[in-house]
C-alpha cells in the first residue's frame, strides 16, 4: 500500500491511522501496531519539520509492505540530503532540543529492528523494517 | 486520532492550588500544539499554579512531540518548585515513558515513578485535611 501525503503534521497522522488500520487487518498485535505507528509518526514528523520545512506544497511518499515474517515502512521525499540515522546518539542539550531526530529517532530504533536510509535519483529513502516472528528461544 | 484536554484546577476534587488535566485520544505531532496553546495560560507566572497532574488514563498514544510538552511544563514548574505529575498511564505509554528514561541526558523523566507514589501520597493528605 502506498500513500501520496503533503508535508502537514495532519497528513502525517493520516498515513499512521492507514498503516494503524492496514497493520489491524493484517492481523498484527496491538502492542506491535503501536510500535510501527509510533515509527512511523516520528520518521514522518521528521521528514515534514526538517527536510520538507513544512511546506504544504511539499509531498512526501509512505509505503507500508507485509512480507512472510517482517513488516517494512518506506518513507521517500525530494527534500534536500538528510540522513536522519546519522544523528548522533547525544542526550539532547536542552528541554527544547530540536535537533533533527533527537528523541524521535531513539524511539524508532527501539520499535524497529532496522532503519536504514540511502540517498537515490534525487530522493531520501527510509526504510523501517519490523520482524514479525519470535526467534526461537535459546535453550 | 484527536485529542481531548479537559482542565480541572482542582486533584481529585480538592482545590489544592494545582490542576488536573485529563487527556484523551491521542498525543502526537498534530495534536501537541494545540495541548501547548491551552495549557500557556495555565502556566503564567501570576496564576501561582505549581502543580500539574495529567491523568493520562484515555491516552492511547504519544509520540516525542508530546514528550517535548511535558518535558517543557515540567521545567516551567520545577523553576517554581512545582511538579508535574503523570498518572494512570496504559501500558504502551508507559513505555515509551520508560525508554526515554533510560536515554542519557533524559532527567526530567527520571523519577516519574517516585512522582506517582508522591501524588498518591498528596492526594490522601489533602483528603484528610
Amino acid at each position: 500500500m502506498t500513500m501520496e501525503l503533503y508535508a502537514t503534521a495532519e497528513e502525517v497522522m493520516r498515513a499512521v491511522e492507514r498503516l494503524q488500520e492496514f497493520a489491524q487487518a493484517q492481523g498484527l498485535p496491538e502492542k506491535t501496531i503501536f510500535g510501527l505507528a509510533l515509527a512511523l509518526e516520528e520518521c514522518g514528523s521528521n521528514i515534514v519539520n526538517h527536510a520538507l520545512q513544512r511546506d504544504p506544497q511539499q509531498k512526501f511518499q509512505v509505503g507500508i509492505e507485509k512480507t512472510g515474517d517482517s513488516f517494512a515502512i518506506e518513507i521517500r521525499d525530494r527534500g534536500p540530503e538528510f540522513d536522519p540515522t546519522a544523528v548522533a546518539e547525544r542526550p539532547p542539550q536542552a528541554v527544547e532540543d530540536d535537533l533533527p531526530g533527537g528523541w524521535g529517532i531513539q524511539l524508532v530504533r527501539r520499535y524497529m529492528d532496522e532503519v536504514r536510509y540511502r540517498r537515490e535519483a534525487g530522493e531520501n529513502v527510509l526504510r523501517l523494517t519490523k520482524r514479525l516472528t519470535t526467534p526461537p528461544r535459546e535453550k | 486520532m484527536p485529542l481531548e484536554i479537559q482542565i480541572q484546577k482542582s486533584i481529585a476534587g480538592q482545590d489544592t492550588g494545582a490542576v488536573t488535566v485529563k487527556l484523551t485520544g491521542s498525543l502526537d505531532t498534530a495534536t501537541a500544539p494545540e495541548l501547548e496553546r491551552q495549557l500557556a495560560p495555565v502556566l503564567i507566572p501570576q496564576g501561582g499554579i505549581k502543580d500539574i497532574v495529567f491523568d493520562l488514563a484515555q491516552l492511547k498514544f504519544i509520540s516525542s512531540a508530546g514528550l517535548r510538552v511535558f518535558s517543557s511544563t515540567r521545567k516551567t514548574l520545577k523553576e517554581r518548585n512545582g511538579q508535574a505529575s503523570f498518572v494512570n498511564m496504559q501500558p504502551q505509554i508507559q513505555e515509551v515513558f520508560e525508554i526515554m528514561k533510560s536515554l542519557p541526558g533524559v532527567a526530567v523523566f527520571k523519577d516519574v515513578a517516585e512522582l506517582d507514589r508522591y501524588l498518591a501520597v498528596r492526594q490522601r493528605s489533602h483528603l484528610n485535611q
